[in-house]
């Protein structure tokens, strides 16, 4: 499976996995780290808003988190998947 | 104002989130030196995020590019240009006038692709090289855009094949006809930084000096530095309250329509009710701009 | 189940803490009755040595049973070895049962985990933070800790709501009659502040120490009139977690965005003026506050009264320089700080009591003019939470937080409005550890947020050029808009916590984390 990454694990970053699912498979949001225990429901929306803007409906996407804002986690997410297009 | 224009580095949440908030006069997102070969891709969409959703309170925010012979300029103005937040864009390496007509004609291009009017965005021009310097009142000239032109540090004392000393001697020339090539063309001299960031002492003492030769302000690459160099650059009260009782005086005597005016046994004409103008400016006292 | 006077629902019952009182304000609650006491002893002159040989023998010369309270104050600090020596030597001698009362415990004491798992250690009554606050948050304790700011602790054993059975007091420095001297020694902490209530107060005192001098040792900081025995051991303490080196002012640009906030809007408080007392702690931002405060007070030509609380190297430059007059000590953090309060008569050490009890005839806070704390968070009543963190974990104690909050003119609450995406400004605290009524201005990299019966406060920074005044709605409503919606904290029913107020009074409940 083709996978890519973007972020750091920097404060007030996150670093994004996403790994590449077969038609149909949907989107599966794993969220770790610093804002997990508080912002997940936040985090998990921020995430789909941006892979549906995408137009990315099978996707596994992995977050460390280290305090992003939303702002962040949507253009960590984006670079992430951008790179699992670029990465043919 | 231009006294502080502060880098933050383009991949760097942290500082994108909170840089507008120790208070230079403006920020510059770079994308340049500050990010790293890898993360081009990363740190353009980042900026791109923060142009469009972030907040930059009332500092002039511009974009350090990366320079027209590599291949990420036209991907990173497509990215920056369409917001309304942006003023302007820094150029680096800009050696000669051609480099400005490039990069006026790519903005032009993606300006009208967004419906924005074509020619807001501003060019600040780094001139780092010894041929920069040489050309700067014509790169200074060959837009309309040009808001300013600034000397380089490390590149240009390098390219001038010598080093970076604590007094700035090889940079004290470049600095003073970058002065003169800024003010011939009308366009802001603005200063290099300063890269030792807690020698508050060393970076009061340039900042003195680049002040006299008449720069309008510097680049830096610390919050810490912004305080010292705006006391440097503020007029002091003493300063103020003749500036005041100058503009004053003038107003006055333009009201009962007589020229020149004497204050405090002195003859004010128009250079020094300008300077006095400047002052005020400065102090944040005047509206005039 | 009763509503106290900050919102919270606190049981009229607690298992292991008992009837509650609750919180009704924060000077409400009035004494009665009197000073609980120690048993009496007699040592006449056919004693003219208290040394046992070792630490166990100290303890079972000290009759400690199973089930019996112990004390241990927190002058070692991170380099603390008197704590875990007394509880391993406990548990060798088989008893159990012990509620621990130290005047607060630190990283080195996780040690004390299994002590607390084996049934050695049953309840807690003091801070816990680090791994033992995990532990007691995930439920690992039977019984809640109770928490007890430093002034609510010497009110608590003088009111009788805690007996202390035997207190062992790490001891730089002590003689063979059990004087005892804090600046002396190869673990010299300085200041013994903390311990003086439970020399005082116990049945039992034992002084153990890696200093023995002959009699009688100077100075002394806690005299022989209280010390029942001496145990010499190898070592007290590690001098690297005992003191810090030198205090540096940080560089960090966001902590001093938010301390030259902080030293303009005291700056422009009806404070800033000869004879200024305060209170900063060794906090990166309370130090910068400090330092540009140090600055404003040699421009303006102000000399300062006093300095009190944890000293540090900082406040001995302001003693020297005379910015201040005097230095009222109940911690000392670092070498220069420990150096002075040997030195300086104008370096004072004061008591816990002294320094912060309620419950006396007036405590060192409340000479205060100004104090800048932290807190976990804040909410937009100003009730301030420094117990608990944003996930619920029970990791922090009070310290002098609510002593210094109730008795300082002006309190500032000094931090950055988010920690990563978690912000410090939300609609509800975790838990309450101080009320809003006592707390006058939060600051954050934001500019000044100032509770609004100040209106003098807020008219006096308004004026102020380069101070942001920004009111509590909007410092809320744009930490909500940065962090978004918060999911609640999933809690267990068990009561894991109990936050006193300085008078006795249960301010708030700490619930278990589910996992």
């Amino acid at each position: 499976m083709k996978t890519a990454q973007a972020g750091t694990l920097e404060s007030m970053d996150c670093l994004v996995t996403v790994t590449e699912a077969q038609s149909g498979a949907g989107v599966k949001i794993d969220i770790t780290g610093a804002s997990a225990a508080r912002f997940r429901t936040a985090m998990e929306k921020k995430i789909t808003e941006v892979l549906s803007a995408m137009k990315v409906s099978d996707i596994e996407i992995q977050v460390q988190d280290n305090g992003a804002l939303d702002i962040v986690l949507g253009a960590r997410v984006e670079a992430a998947v951008k790179r699992l297009g670029g990465a043919a | 104002m231009r006294r502080t224009m502060l880098y933050l580095p383009g991949n760097n949440p942290n500082m994108l989130t909170r840089g507008y908030l120790f208070g230079s006069d403006g920020l510059i997102l770079d994308l340049e030196d500050a990010v790293a070969m890898s993360e081009k891709d990363t740190a353009r969409i980042l900026v791109n995020h923060f142009l469009e959703q972030g907040e930059f309170g009332n500092c002039e925010v511009t974009v350090r590019i990366n320079g027209v012979d590599t291949e990420y300029w036209k991907d990173d103005l497509a990215a920056v240009v369409p917001f309304k937040k942006l003023n302007g864009i820094r150029a680096p390496k800009v050696d000669t006038p051609e480099t400005v007509k490039i990069l006026d004609e790519e903005l032009s291009a993606i300006e009208d692709k967004n419906g924005i009017p074509v020619g807001r965005t501003q060019i600040f021009c780094l001139l780092e090289t010894a041929k920069g310097i040489w050309n700067a009142y014509d790169i200074a000239c060959a837009s309309s855009r040009v808001a300013a032109i600034i000397p380089g540090g490390e590149d240009l004392t390098a390219d001038l094949k010598t080093s970076r000393s604590k007094e700035g001697t090889e940079l004290e020339w470049a600095r003073r006809m970058l002065v003169f090539a800024a003010r011939a063309a009308g366009v802001d001299p603005l200063d290099t930084v300063f890269p030792r960031v807690s020698d508050d002492d060393g970076l009061r003492q340039e900042t003195e000096f680049i002040k006299q030769l008449g720069f309008s302000g510097k680049s830096i690459i610390h919050p810490n530095q912004i305080s010292i160099i705006h006391e440097v650059f503020n007029p002091t009260e003493q300063e103020i309250q003749k500036a005041l009782k100058i503009v004053n005086a003038a107003k006055e005597a333009a009201a009962r329509g007589q020229g020149a005016v004497s204050v405090d046994g002195r003859m004010v004409d128009i250079p020094v009710v300008k300077r006095a103008e400047y002052v005020l400016q400065r102090a944040g006292l005047s509206e005039v701009k | 189940m009763a509503i106290n006077a900050v919102g919270r629902e606190i049981p009229d019952f607690i298992e292991g803490y008992g009837k509650t009182k609750l919180f009704q304000g924060a000077f409400a609650r009035k004494p009665e009755g009197n000073i609980a006491g120690p048993k009496l002893r007699c040592v006449n002159s056919d004693r003219t040595d208290k040394r046992v040989s070792g630490v166990k023998e100290a303890i079972i010369a000290s009759g400690l049973k199973s089930g019996m309270t112990v004390s241990f104050h927190h002058h070692m600090r991170n380099g603390d070895y008197v704590v875990n020596m007394v509880i391993d030597a406990c548990a060798e001698l088989g008893i159990k049962d012990l509620t621990l009362f130290p005047t607060a415990l630190f990283g080195v004491h996780k040690h004390l985990i299994d002590h607390i798992k084996s049934g050695v250690i049953t309840k807690i009554m003091g801070s816990v933070n680090g791994p033992i606050g995990q532990l007691v948050s995930e439920g690992g304790m039977d019984v809640p800790v109770v928490l007890r700011s430093h002034g609510g602790r010497p009110r608590a054993v003088m009111a009788g709501d805690v007996h202390i059975d035997v207190a062992f007091i790490a001891a730089p420095t002590a003689d063979q009659y059990g004087n005892i001297c804090g600046t002396q020694g190869p673990s010299a902490c300085g200041s013994l502040g903390y311990a003086f209530t439970d020399a005082q107060y116990a049945d039992c005192v034992v002084a153990i120490t890696d200093n023995l001098q002959p009699f009688p040792v100077s100075p002394v900081s806690i005299s022989q009139v209280y010390a029942d025995y001496v145990v010499e051991v190898q070592s007290i303490g590690d001098p690297a977690g005992i003191v810090s080196g030198t205090t540096k002012v940080t560089r960090d640009p966001l902590r001093l965005l938010i301390s030259r906030y902080a030293s303009l809007l005291i700056e422009a408080s009806p404070y800033f003026k000869d004879g200024i007392s305060f209170q900063t702690g060794a906090g990166g931002i309370p130090l910068a506050v400090t330092a540009f405060m140090k600055q404003a007070m040699i421009k303006k030509g102000i000399k300062g009264s006093f300095g009190l609380g944890g000293i540090t190297g900082y406040f001995v430059e302001l003693l020297r320089e005379g910015l201040v007059e005097k230095l009222m000590d109940v911690q000392s953090f670092d070498l220069d700080a420990v150096r002075s309060i040997g030195e300086n008569p104008n370096h004072i050490e004061i008591s816990a009591d002294w320094y912060a009890n309620p419950w006396n005839n007036g405590a060192a806070v409340n000479m205060l003019d100004v104090v800048i704390l932290g807190a976990t968070e804040v909410d937009t009543s100003f009730n301030a939470n420094v117990n608990t963190e944003a996930d619920g974990a029970l990791l922090h104690g009070t310290g002098g937080h609510q002593d210094t909050a109730a008795g300082a003119k002006l309190t500032i609450i000094a931090q950055p409005l988010l920690r990563g995406r978690i912000p410090c400004v939300t609609d509800k605290v975790v838990t309450v550890t101080t009320p809003g009524e006592v707390v006058d201005a939060v600051v954050t990299e934001y500019g000044v947020t100032i509770n609004p019966k100040r209106k003098d406060l807020i008219d006096a920074c308004a004026a102020v050029k380069g101070l942001p005044v920004v009111s509590m709605e909007e410092l809320a409503a744009r930490a909500a808009k940065m962090s978004g919606p918060t999911d609640d904290i999933k809690m267990t029913d068990k009561i894991v916590g109990v936050v006193e107020w300085r008078d006795g009074t249960v301010i708030d409940v700490v619930r278990g984390l589910k996992k």
